[in-house]
């Protein structure tokens, strides 16, 4: 197997990035960024060919093929500032390309279970990029991303919802399983149409849209964590990143 | 229906994509690129002309300077049956290494106008529909023009952004400079947002003859005035690849 990236011009430990422990060029140029370290394996899995890179803390990086395409999975950790941590950094090793393969909590009825949603943006109820850029900046998903993603599920012959999440940092204080929380909170972001809730896509969006990358985010909701159905649904929400980033391969957007 | 408040106009009296200058004389000027066209009504700023366009209908109505007074014209017009709004616009550009004058596709919008903070909630994006922003630059590229897509900062007083005001406006712009973001103008983000809110499509197309940074090396009037030109013709294009996605 070589699946092994060539390194920058003068590039030396200084250059390694502080978390994700990467040099620069030793990714492919576009990173799926699950938050569970457990999906870089599935990753792997789903791979024609991968190997591990790297690990540190909770950022696992796998790099592999899939149909001649180079892509990498770096595991982020769960939260917008791991996400945000990531993102940078693998931005400062020159990742053009970065998808969000995640979970999210639906608050539309008319999304279900195993679902799959395209965010084109998210609402920034996180904290960790108000330090970065004041509220007003949008938190929105690249467009070219967006169709890739769209581009891939119609591949894969796979319904998708496409539309605004809302990123927060307390799950357990608006979940609808919350105990003593303020699941209520929520019926503001139904009536404005959100489509679900998570802990990390506006943190993407917004580093990698001030730093002038590509981003964009693929969901699945999970509701239930140990349903065996979701497994399969993780493969095929899994399979949808890989896609997309084939096709923004075949674009030429890599 | 009696007409609306503000536009005058009835059901019909425009087609489902509405084009939005902010310059009250401009709507003229956009309404001189269709095939034919006609004054529907003429009202406060609100002038809208509705013609026809490689067999499609389409209008185009002046806004104003502004937020407050481009929702209202949405409202309306999405009360009298419009679908699809692209706001074609002027601005000034705030990264020196864009072309003079530029033509920029905004794919999403800062919110720092207070109509779309009335809409939605602080942290909510404006985002442009992705159909209008593909159809842009697809439109763009048929044409032979170049298009710069990425986003504006929407904000409410003029003499507070620009090389016009006595502020240093470099200093107020500097989070967005910084963040990369294209252009300021002041009603992206409302066009956006009440859009998304009323379950429309939109989309913006900004015309600039210069940046901030260099107030002095712009284009001349005659170039941006083409540009304007420009915009017009990829809109209308844009408006019959919306028209084909729903017919």
């Amino acid at each position: 197997m070589n699946i092994k990236i060539a390194l920058g011009e003068n590039m030396s430990e200084e250059h390694r990035q502080h978390h994700i422990n990467l040099l620069p060029g030793e990714a492919a140029s576009t990173v799926l960024i699950p938050d569970d370290s457990g999906r870089v394996q599935l990753f792997a899995e789903s791979m024609d060919e991968a190997e591990k890179v790297t690990q540190k803390r909770e950022y696992i990086t796998y790099t592999g093929k899939k149909g001649g395409t180079q892509i990498s999975c770096t595991s982020t950790g769960l939260g917008s500032s791991p996400t945000a941590i990531g993102a940078e950094e693998l931005v400062r090793i020159g990742t053009k390309n970065i998808i969000r393969i995640g979970t999210c909590r639906a608050i539309q009825s008319f999304v279900q279970p195993g679902d799959l949603i395209i965010a084109t943006g998210a609402v920034r109820g996180e904290r960790a990029t108000e330090e970065l850029i004041p509220i007003d900046y949008p938190a929105v998903a690249d467009f070219r991303i967006v169709r890739a993603l769209i581009e891939a599920c119609t591949r894969l012959e796979q319904p998708y919802h496409l539309g605004i999440v809302r990123t927060h940092d307390a799950l357990y204080l608006e979940a609808p399983f919350a105990a003593g929380g303020r699941p209520a909170n929520v019926q503001q972001w139904v009536d404005l149409g959100v489509l679900a809730q998570d802990n990390e896509t506006s943190a993407l969006f917004v580093v990698a849209g001030m730093q002038g990358v590509r981003a964009g985010a693929i969901l699945l909701y999970s509701a239930a964590p140990h349903d065996k159905g979701l497994e399969e649904r993780t493969r095929v929400q899994m399979a949808a990143g890989i896609e997309a980033a084939r096709i923004l391969h075949e674009k030429g957007l890599d | 229906m009696e007409k609306q408040h503000h536009l005058h106009l009835l059901p019909g009296d425009i087609g489902e994509t509405v084009f939005l200058p902010g310059d009250v004389s401009r709507a003229k000027i956009i309404a001189e690129h269709f095939e034919s066209y006609k004054l529907m009504a003429s009202n406060r700023q609100y002038n809208t002309f509705t013609g026809m366009y490689k067999g499609i209908k389409v209008s185009v109505t002046s806004t104003g300077i502004g937020g407050a007074g481009a929702a209202i014209a949405i409202e309306e017009l999405v009360k009298v049956g419009a679908r699809n709004f692209i706001r074609i616009g002027t601005g000034g550009m705030i990264q020196e290494w864009l072309p003079r004058p530029g033509l920029l596709v905004i794919t999403a919008a800062v919110t720092g106008d207070g109509t779309s903070r009335e809409y939605f909630p602080v942290g909510y994006p404006s985002i442009a529909n992705l159909e209008v922003v593909e159809g842009m630059i697809a439109s763009a590229e048929e044409l032979g023009l170049v298009v710069n897509p990425g986003l504006e900062w929407s904000h409410d007083t003029f003499y507070a952004g620009s090389p016009l005001s006595e502020l240093d406006i470099l200093a107020i712009e500097k989070p967005w400079i910084d963040a990369g973001v294209l252009i300021a103008s002041q009603e992206a983000a409302t066009v956006l947002s009440i859009s998304m809110a009323r379950n429309c499509r939109g989309g913006v197309l900004l015309v600039s003859s210069g940046c901030h940074q260099a107030p002095n090396e712009g284009a001349t009037e005659e170039e941006t005035a083409q540009a304007i030109s420009d915009a017009t013709r990829i809109s209308l294009e844009t408006a019959v690849k919306l028209y084909k996605l729903d017919h």
